[in-house]
């Protein structure tokens, strides 16, 4: 059994006045006071010392005490007054309207603190009621006077519910609060510390969100489509260009099948035009072989054919170079004959005209005598054509330039 | 634990003039000299508070936001010294316990110093408090009033700060020196 005294047993409780010979217990009990917490002694109706941060011993109860009580050696009346010293925030409710109708609905907060030396204020507070304070009961204590003095005059400054969320109303709430609830809290035993307003939402202000949800909503609804739109179209793009691809292959595999099929019908082009080509080679390769075979024989023909020219040119040539001869000697002979005949006398004009016709007619033989060769070539030289290649041909040749056929 | 050492003495009779019963951190009396300092940091605050808070009550009802939200302010920090101060270490009574060494007179005169300096600090803040009160009911400029009260809520604020440092010094106390390994 501990033999500690608990002053309270509720966090909401922030004093108590305790009689201390209510306190009845064969162990004496004693309280540990801790550094927010402090206790008023009220000895036989006197307000004594205020302790804090201490082991109070023997505030009640126990043998001695109660022997002492029996023999009157104690005080007669012997009260605790217990109090918490920490700041406490208390949240008053509240419902008023503004001055446009609006009604308006919320929580006054005041933070209030308990001071060593305002502790035995609190006996106003337990002098007409039980010797409990609680958040509670200080509530219904200030709020009368919280909404009447404070929160009515502060709402009135309001025009609209957007007011109330201005930092003006708060700043004038609170030095309104400090100045109308001083006194009131320090004859309390309380120290204002402050105060601010909490309010709910005002009509308008649902209004205003609704219509805000509303186009948050709507909003919302559009960003969706308009997601959905985005992802249809990049579906549809996705599909179209997988189509595309797909028919992309199918005509890049079509055409390769035809290329490949090109390919081969132009190899067998190639081959077959390597064949012509190859085979052309040949016949001209034969054809030339031909053709100079030919040349060949041709020039043969031609180069017999010049030397039988060169020849009969010769034999022509020392032929008149025989007959100048000839004609020379008979000039020098007809010369000196016609001499000797001047010189003789005989130099007749018949004798000269017998020289003459002698003279005449030695011409003529010896000019018949060329001459003669070549009306016989021309009867001679007078085209024949060859049987073998049907060319034209001297009548004297033997053998035919073209074809090489023998005539 | 030694006696208050002789250089501080001074000091600890200027604290005397305001706390008839400080006497140092003799032993013993260690935590009833840092209850003396902290109550009595706690009372001057609450003297500039009060100051303040008549400031701002008429600034507010006669309209004049700017003195008032000032006021505010001031007494927002005051509120935070005294809470800084209700809820700051002490030390512990069982050395053994706690891990605490005993102080030296070098903390000594650290903490007795710091004890006047603080007292001296909060006492320029009430008289800074009274100082803008006094003009604000004698008709100085709003601006002046303003001035004065930021003042104050500067040498709190200075206050709470100093204070801190209470906490530095005590904290040096917790730590056991090491035994030096010969």
């Amino acid at each position: 059994m501990s033999n500690v005294y608990r002053w309270r047993s509720n966090p909401t409780i922030l004093a108590r006045l305790v009689n201390a010979n209510d306190i009845q217990t064969w162990k004496s009990k004693q309280v540990i006071l801790k550094p927010n917490e402090a206790c008023a002694f009220i000895i036989d109706g006197r307000i004594g010392d205020i302790v804090s941060e201490k082991i109070v011993r023997n505030v009640g109860g126990g043998l001695g005490r109660y022997l002492g009580d029996m023999l009157g050696a104690t005080a007669t009346d012997r009260r605790m007054l217990f109090a918490m010293t920490g700041p406490a925030d208390i949240s008053i409710p509240f419902e008023s309207n503004l001055p446009n109708g609006s009604k308006v609905q919320g929580f006054a907060n005041l933070r209030v603190q308990i001071r060593d030396d305002d502790i035995p204020k609190l006996l106003n507070m337990f002098a007409n009621s039980a010797p409990l304070l609680d958040r509670e009961r200080l509530i219904k204590v200030l709020q009368h006077e919280l909404n009447n003095r404070v929160i009515a005059p502060a709402l009135s400054q309001c025009q609209s519910g957007e007011d109330l969320r201005k930092p003006d109303f708060q700043e004038q709430f609170e030095m309104r609060a400090e100045v109308e609830m001083r006194s009131t809290l320090s004859t309390l035993g309380f120290t204002f510390l402050k105060a601010f307003v909490a309010t709910n939402s005002t009509d308008s202000e649902k209004i205003a969100q609704l219509r805000s949800e509303l186009s948050a909503a709507t909003q919302t609804e559009g960003a969706h489509a308009e997601a959905l739109m985005e992802r249809i179209a990049i579906r549809e793009s996705a599909t179209l260009r997988r189509i595309e691809c797909e028919v992309n292959v199918a005509k890049a595999q079509a055409a390769g099948k035809v290329s490949v099929e090109m390919e081969s019908e132009l190899k067998e082009l190639r081959k077959q035009e390597a064949q012509w080509e190859a085979e052309l080679k040949r016949d001209q390769g034969r054809s030339e072989m031909k053709m100079k075979e030919a040349s060949h024989k041709t020039e043969q023909a031609m180069a017999l054919f010049e030397q039988v020219q060169a020849k009969k040119r010769a034999r022509i040539n020392q032929q008149h170079d025989h007959q100048n001869q000839r004609m020379d000697k008979q000039n020098d002979i007809q010369m000196k004959m016609m001499e000797m005949a001047a010189q003789n006398g005989a130099l007749t004009p018949d004798v000269m005209q017998e020289f003459l016709k002698q003279q005449t007619a030695q011409k003529a033989v010896d000019g018949s005598g060329g001459d003669m060769p070549s009306s016989m070539g021309q009867q001679t030289n007078s085209p024949k054509v060859c049987p073998g290649c049907g060319n034209t041909v001297q009548a004297e040749w033997n053998a035919c330039p073209n074809c090489g056929n023998s005539l | 634990m030694l006696g208050t050492p002789l250089d501080v003495l001074p000091y600890v009779r200027g604290i005397q003039m305001i706390l008839s019963g400080y006497s140092g951190y003799t032993k013993g009396k260690r935590r009833d000299a840092d209850k003396l300092i902290r109550e009595e940091i706690v009372r001057a605050a609450g003297r500039t508070r009060s100051h303040i808070s008549n400031i701002h009550d008429s600034a507010f009802k006669d309209g004049a936001i700017p003195i008032a939200r000032a006021a505010k302010a001031a007494c927002t920090e005051i509120d935070a010294l005294v809470e800084d101060v209700d809820k700051s270490p002490t030390g512990m009574d069982h050395a053994f316990f706690s891990g605490s060494r005993s102080a030296s007179n070098s903390d000594l005169k650290k903490l007795i110093k710091h004890d006047h300096d603080v007292i001296e600090m909060v006492t320029k803040s009430v008289n800074i408090a009274n100082s803008a009160e006094h003009g604000f009911n004698s008709g100085l400029s709003p601006e002046e009033i303003i001035k004065l009260i930021r003042q104050c809520q500067q040498m709190t604020t200075s206050c709470r700060g100093f204070f801190g440092t209470r906490a530095t010094i005590l904290g040096g106390l917790r730590q056991k020196k090491k035994l030096k390994k010969e």
